[in-house]
């Protein structure tokens, strides 16, 4: 630590540059994961929210919600500790001032996937909808008359509820008679049967009986099945990997570069008999003080950034995998020094002292 | 018992045509207590013979012994280690570290090795090169006179049994190299280090135990330093 970090004090400029460039790479990672967590969280959010542990489908759905075309007769819930029916449209509803993309799910009011109201009240009447809150955001309101894109009927924002999106769009949640209006109009013959999945809680998804037609499939499967969710994510981590990989280059290149400029220093103290054990110490611990303090103003300012993100940018920060990223970036960094280390080994220190 | 001990040592670079013989065949032998100077004309070989001693380099024939130890059977981390306890380089080149300041120097070596001087002693080797005032500055705030000085405090620094410096009086003024050498003799006898100097100022060997000289690779001791004045 002596000698890495006097070096630093006396080489102010050349050592801001380092760590300049490993705050860029640290502020890209942690960015980048906090732009794929919170895609993610577009995605899943209202799924999450169920605390489910499984969903039940047909077969021929693709794992696909509004492929799965089912009746509520379909399952009779052996097998599980609890199990409730979900329906599904997706929709453009508008206040008159604003266009919105939004999935309607049909849920029982005392299953467990009934969402708590945040804000207003639940749905009690025919037409009656809980919305999710960043519709809020977009100047949605309570009272709120919706008209929906594919009929005549409207739906009227009686509550608000958190954390409700769902494959990148909001949720209006509404009951089973509501959605069947919407779907097959006022006069539709009596109840309709029709459903889109059941949503499942269980010790064992092994335990469930359900029919041949059927599949039950874990909640994590459904999520990963739903449409870009899987790509978006794979190549936002891609990309979050690279930029390990290019920090661990840059920096040994670096910490390279600043070696063989130093091979006839280290050459004169191998010749005094420092070891080159303490010497490539000190190279170690100098990459892991440049990489920390990189790694920690990239944090800072990424946290900065999010502060001042407008709601619309699905920047969502998860600090416990940032701290993950920020250690690995750290320790790859401290791997690319390891070539660097190498060198040290290698000095000869008669020749470092001429003579 | 001599603290360095050269048996049969021999160094030759290349071979065929190339061949450079720097040192024949040579006995050498230093005891505590002995300030010894090795004079000799530029490639005679005296660097050569100083960094073998100092086990930095391995002869191509014969063996080295620092205070008993055989150099060859160790490898380089054991030398390295034996050279940090024993011997103190006053090399040629500038042996600082640029980013230190003097007093980080010493610093430096008290990370690595302990039984270094007391702070009283080191503030007394630093009055007499004269570099008590240089403490907080960099090599590159010094001339070439006082890095010369830093780099013998930092020789003399760890309390190393035997000295072995190449040239240590080179860019100074005579006044100062004179004083350098009163220095080195004292120190050998008042801490009984074998003290080899290499030089080619031939004013400076007066003080000196003994005086050998180098030629095409070939030691000799000079009987007498006389002779050689
Ligand atoms: N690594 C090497 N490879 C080949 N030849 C070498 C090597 N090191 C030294 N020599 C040769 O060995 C001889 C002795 O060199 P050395 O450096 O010991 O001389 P020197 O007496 O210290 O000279 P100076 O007073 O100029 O420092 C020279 O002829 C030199 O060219
Ligand atoms: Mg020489």
């Amino acid at each position: 630590m002596f000698l890495a970090w006097n070096e630093i004090k006396n080489n102010k400029l050349r050592f801001t540059l380092v760590i300049g460039v490993l705050v860029l790479i640290s502020y890209l990672v942690f960015f980048l994961s906090g732009l794929a967590n919170g895609l993610e969280q577009l995605n899943r959010e209202a799924v999450d929210k169920w605390e489910a542990d499984g969903i039940i489908l047909t077969e021929e759905s693709d794992l696909r919600l509004q492929q799965s075309v089912l009746s509520k007769e379909d399952f009779d819930g052996s097998g599980v500790d609890e199990y409730t029916e979900l329906s599904q449209l997706s929709a453009i509803a508008s206040n008159g001032d604003k266009k919105e993309n939004v999935y309607i799910f049909a849920v029982d009011p005392s299953s467990f996937i009934m969402p708590d109201v945040t804000e207003g009240n639940a749905f009690v009447y025919e037409g009656e909808v809980i919305a999710d809150d960043t519709l809020k955001e977009d100047g949605f309101e309570i009272g709120d008359e919706l008209s929906l894109s594919s009929t005549d009927e409207t739906l009227e924002i009686v509550g608000f509820t958190d954390k409700a999106r769902f494959n990148a769009a909001p949720v209006l949640f509404t009951d089973q008679d509501t959605l069947d209006t919407l779907q097959y109009g006022e006069f539709a013959e009596g109840d309709s049967d029709a459903i889109n999945a059941f949503i499942i809680r269980t010790d064992n998804l092994n335990n469930v009986e359900a029919d041949e037609a059927l599949q039950v499939i874990d909640t994590e499967t459904f999520i990963e099945n739903l449409p870009g969710y899987t790509e978006q994510n794979l190549t936002l981590t891609l990309m979050i990997y690279f930029l390990f990989i290019i920090s661990a280059v840059v920096l040994a290149i670096f910490l390279y570069v600043l070696t063989i400029q130093k091979i006839s220093i280290f050459g004169v103290m191998k010749a005094q008999g420092i070891s080159s054990g303490y010497l490539a110490g000190s190279v170690v611990a100098q990459t892991f003080l440049l990489s920390l303090a990189g790694v920690l103003i990239g944090l800072a300012l990424a946290v900065i950034t999010g502060l001042f993100l407008p709601a619309a940018v699905p920047v969502a920060f998860n600090y416990i995998e940032m701290l993950i990223y920020g250690i690995i970036l750290i320790i790859v960094s401290v791997i690319g020094a390891l070539i660097s280390v190498q060198t040290i080994v290698r000095i000869d220190p008669l020749k470092a002292i001429g003579g | 018992m001599a603290i360095l001990e050269l048996k049969k040592v021999q160094k030759t670079f290349g071979s065929g045509r190339t061949k450079v013989e720097a040192m024949k065949e040579t006995d050498f032998e230093a005891e505590k207590g002995e300030l010894i100077a090795v004079i000799g004309p530029s490639g005679s070989g005296k660097s050569t013979f100083l960094t073998i001693a100092g086990g930095l380099q391995t002869p191509t024939g014969g063996e080295v012994m620092i205070n008993g130890t055989a150099l060859t059977d160790l490898k380089e981390k054991k030398r390295a280690a034996l050279r940090l306890k024993e011997v103190g380089f006053v090399l040629q080149a500038s042996n600082l570290v640029p980013y230190l300041n003097v007093g980080q120097q010493m610093q430096l070596l008290d990370k690595v090795k302990k039984g270094n001087l007391q702070k009283e002693e080191a503030k007394e080797l630093y009055q007499s090169l004269g570099i008590d005032h240089l403490i907080r500055n960099f090599p590159r705030d010094l001339s070439g006179g006082e890095k010369q000085r830093v780099a013998i405090a930092k020789a003399l620094y760890t309390n190393p049994s035997i000295i072995l410096a190449d040239e240590p009086t080179a860019s100074l003024d005579s006044d100062r190299a004179f004083e350098v050498m009163k220095m080195l003799k004292e120190i050998t006898k008042e801490k009984q280090t074998a003290t080899i100097v290499v030089t080619h100022d031939t004013r400076l060997i007066d003080d000196c135990d003994k005086v050998y000289k180098i030629t095409d690779g070939k030691m000799e001791l000079q009987e007498r330093v006389h002779d050689i004045l």
